[in-house]
């Protein structure tokens, strides 16, 4: 390290997730000296995103089994008579029962590797490639990648290829080569630039073409295309992190997009749901009746509060049997239940149900037809945006960076310094923990839930229009009593997390078994597995897409635990959760908000910068007028351009009225 | 009117080759020799012509997340052209360099435009690294290169004009900015062509 750190800091970050990254931005911008480590080599913890290649080292970190040997205890040298040490987990433990499963055809994937992607981490076993070798004569690689890397992408041994018991194969199996090639109609040499070709080739011209198939030799090649989020969120467009990422002039970090539709899985059938004006008027699905049925419902929900009359009565009860009450036909029910409100039908009551349909409404027209926001390149953006703020105003970063243990003073009982891998002391005031680190004595006490993830990559979207461009939300709910619903987001390749010609479809649940038992069912009604077979209802148009390669895993969800509940933690640490099972960010943004007013109730929450980040020097030098960089508090930022017209959105008169 | 194109230009280097002094040079004309490692400094703009275009540069700053080797993969994003800085009285910056434009392939956008400076090119007697030795490795990678002296201003335009030149004219066909939204911008009149 050429790079000494520095010992005194006031604000010791420990993980880079959402929660930690806003404090630490938080901290830093009201200038407190803050040092943020993560001892993994990649940002964001649990919130964070991988290329295709990437992710492949993280499902075989998270495989392994092996906890890691003792280490030497030399730096409890370090601490004094009067101290004692609270030790930190050595090892992630919040990920598990991790599967993933490739579906598409594998063409001798042997050497297959992403572009440009590097053996870069040291501590991996060592790639056999003459490149590698040459590398590691000069050291470490400034590794900022997020990609571990690895030079050849093995397939575990629990991929299965197709879904016919039969065709089990381990991947050096050589005997079906010659099936795989007839099967497949694109050879993996084929250049990306051939493949634009056809692509556009085959769009224009007869629908009736099967589109091509992908590989997974395509897929690991072109696998810096792809941004597979761990957590699978979007941002309602009035929701807290819009607010603070406005408020704090991060958003100029990101760029979004909005989500383009809302579908419901209804009666074995996909369809999209219509929830704005104009979709409404514009259904094919709704009569006529059904429409006035539906503005009405949609008109009083969003001033609800307005007219008590209308649901007082009804206070007690689930807002779905308060829907049958209304003048609603079934269908609009459903829409409304699982689409609108997205709320689940066995324990949500009157109140919560038209609370979520009005904030709903309310997101929706601000910057497009849903009320919701995806950041492009994914999710995993979000905190190194924060971060970056952090590291403007001073904070400094490193990654692979553990910490030992945290130092407490016996006689005040507050935690002192940290001590960090390389046996360098660290001293601060407050310190922020996420909770992955904290080791299972400090969490014995601590009962954690777990969410069901599924990412899978497919070929075509669940719901194909003319556009191939469509960002889509679809909740499935509960198949039996009692189960959670599933949440659908699948992403296509214009939000810069995946190839073209595929999708990127994440899946999220609450956990009651493990993730695959969870969703494999959901993901089975809507795919197909079997890549290998061609499309049986080829007139029918009802074909599902196909899964090309599949990843289950539980997560934990730290989320919502009582702070009492963690033993022995001194009052000036601060425990962070891991993402939780929502689909917006507000947990995050207001635990965040919460921990900083405690540490410093006296300074604002990420004000707006002032200069002189601000400043632009235009070309004659003179200073700028350009309002959105004026340094004014009173931050006028709602982009009139991105505001859709009135027959897209219940509410925009309310635009310019706030406080 | 002449078209606008933002281009987002991220600087790489070692800490401490001058990678905030060649922008400050460049937007500021201005050199200050105890520049604190970059605070408070996110991006500067500064438009030049080019053609009949106008190139609005956007230019990144490390933050100082390069000193532990912890630039962040959104740092890269959506970047027309990467600055690498090297300092050319000390081997190792040019070693390092190599391992910058890796990097920047592994985690760069595809096209992006590559242009190397030599900093610190008034202390030519403390020289270590040859032109030559940097404009073959530049020539290998396809980079423009320059040896450059923020302090005082030497080919410190000249850079940003090779950068300039190198960027592809824009297509009329292709919405550049692909319907994303910024936040919080009033307009978004990005590389519109006007017709």
């Amino acid at each position: 390290m050429a790079d000494n750190l520095p010992s005194e800091f006031d604000v010791v970050v420990i993980g880079t997730g959402l929660p930690e990254s806003i404090i630490a931005a938080a901290c830093s911008r009201s200038g407190q000296r803050v040092l943020h480590v993560d001892s993994r080599n990649y940002y964001g913890g649990n919130w964070a995103s991988f290329s295709f290649s990437g992710l492949s080292s993280w499902i075989k970190e998270n495989q392994q089994k092996t906890d890691i040997s003792e280490e030497s205890e030399d730096w409890r040298k370090l601490i004094l008579e009067t101290e004692e040490a609270i030790c930190l987990n050595k090892k992630d433990k919040t990920i598990q029962n991790v599967e993933d499963v490739c579906y598409a055809s594998q063409d001798l994937a042997e050497d297959v590797k992403e572009a440009g992607a590097l053996p870069n981490l040291p501590d991996f076993e060592a790639s056999e490639t003459s490149e590698a070798a040459q590398e590691s004569e000069k050291e470490c690689l400034p590794v900022e990648s997020q990609s571990l890397g690895t030079a050849s992408c093995e397939i575990s041994s629990e991929r299965i290829i197709g879904n016919d018991p039969g065709s089990t194969t381990e991947r050096k199996d050589a005997e079906m080569t010659s099936e795989r090639e007839n099967l497949c109609d694109v050879t993996s040499d084929q250049s990306p630039l051939e493949t634009g070709k056809t692509e556009t080739i085959s769009t224009t011209e007869a629908a009736a073409l099967e589109p091509k198939k992908i590989t997974y030799t395509q897929i690991v090649k072109e696998g810096r295309r792809f941004n597979i989020d761990l957590v699978s969120k979007l941002l309602y467009s009035r929701g807290l992190l819009i607010d603070l990422l406005m408020k704090s002039n991060v958003s100029r970090y990101a760029e979004f997009k909005n989500v383009t539709r809302i579908l419901t899985f209804q009666e074995e059938r996909v369809e999209q749901v219509p929830c704005s004006r104009a979709d409404v008027f514009n259904s094919k699905q709704l009569t006529m009746v059904e429409k006035r049925m539906l503005m009405k419902f949609l008109t009083f929900c969003l001033d609800y509060e307005q007219h008590p009359d209308a649901y007082q009565d009804y206070k007690e009860y689930k807002f779905s049997e308060y829907l049958k009450t209304q003048k609603l036909t079934a269908k609009l029910q459903h829409f409304i239940l699982h689409s609108i409100a997205m709320v689940s039908a066995a324990d949500s009551n009157t109140i919560e149900g038209l609370k979520a349909t009005k904030n709903f409404l309310q997101c929706l027209g601000r910057y497009g037809n849903t009320p919701f926001l995806f950041p492009l390149y994914g999710q995993g953006e979000i905190p190194q945006c924060f971060c970056r703020m952090c590291a403007v105003f001073g904070g400094i970063y490193c990654l692979r960076h553990s910490v030992q243990c945290l130092v407490v003073d016996k006689e005040s009982g507050r935690c002192k310094a940290i001590i960090d891998h390389f046996g360098q002391r660290i001293n601060a005031n407050y310190f922020v923990v996420e909770d992955s680190y904290l080791s299972e004595e400090t969490c014995t006490d601590v009962c954690y839930r777990q969410i069901s993830r599924a990412v899978l990559i497919t070929d075509q979207s669940v719901l194909k229009t003319d556009s191939d461009q469509q960002i889509s939300i679809l909740i499935v709910p509960p198949m039996e009593l009692g189960q959670p619903a599933v949440r659908i987001i699948e992403l296509c390749s214009s939000t810069m997390t995946c190839m073209k010609n595929t999708y990127l479809v994440h899946f999220t649940s609450s956990s009651t078994k493990t993730a695959k038992e969870d969703l494999e069912p959901v993901v089975q009604k809507l795919f197909t597995l079997n890549a290998e077979t061609e499309r049986e209802s080829k007139n029918g148009g009802l074909e599902k897409p196909r899964v090309l390669w599949a990843v289950y895993f539980n997560m934990r969800d730290s989320s919502g635990i009582d702070r009492n509940s963690y033993d022995h933690l001194p009052s000036n640490v601060y425990v962070c959760s891991g993402p939780d099972s929502a689909l917006g960010n507000d947990y995050a943004v207001k635990q965040a908000e919460t921990l900083f007013q405690e540490m410093f109730p006296n300074e604002e929450f990420c004000p707006s910068p002032p200069n002189p980040e601000d400043i632009i020097y235009d070309g004659d030098g003179t200073p700028p007028e350009d309002p959105r960089f004026s340094n004014s508090s009173n931050m006028k930022t709602e982009p009139l351009s991105e505001e859709s017209s009135d027959e897209n959105s219940y509410k925009i008169s309310e635009e310019h009225h706030k406080e | 009117m002449m078209a606008i194109r933002e281009l987002k230009v991220c600087l790489l280097g070692d800490t401490g080759v001058g990678k905030s002094s060649i922008v400050c040079r460049f937007v500021q004309d201005h050199f200050d020799h105890n520049i604190s490692p970059t605070i408070g400094a996110s991006f500067m703009t500064k438009t030049v012509p080019c053609g009949n275009e106008l190139h609005k540069f956007l230019i990144w700053d490390t933050a100082g997340q390069e000193r532990f080797h912890s630039l962040a993969p959104m740092y890269y994003r959506g970047s027309a052209a990467a600055v690498i800085v090297y300092d050319i009285t000390k081997q190792d910056s040019f070693h390092t360099l190599k391992k910058w434009v890796k990097e920047l392939k592994e985690h760069g956008p595809e096209n992006i435009v590559m242009a190397i400076a030599g900093n610190k090119c008034d202390l030519s007697d403390l020289r270590e690294v040859t032109m030559k030795d940097a404009k073959e490795y530049a020539e290998s990678i396809g980079a423009i290169v320059v040896e450059t002296s923020a302090k005082n201003a030497i080919n410190i335009e000249e850079l940003f004009q090779g950068i300039s030149q190198q960027i592809p004219p824009l297509n009329p066909h292709e919405n550049s900015n692909n319907g994303a939204i910024r936040l919080g911008k009033q307009t978004t009149q990005m590389s519109r062509p006007c017709c």
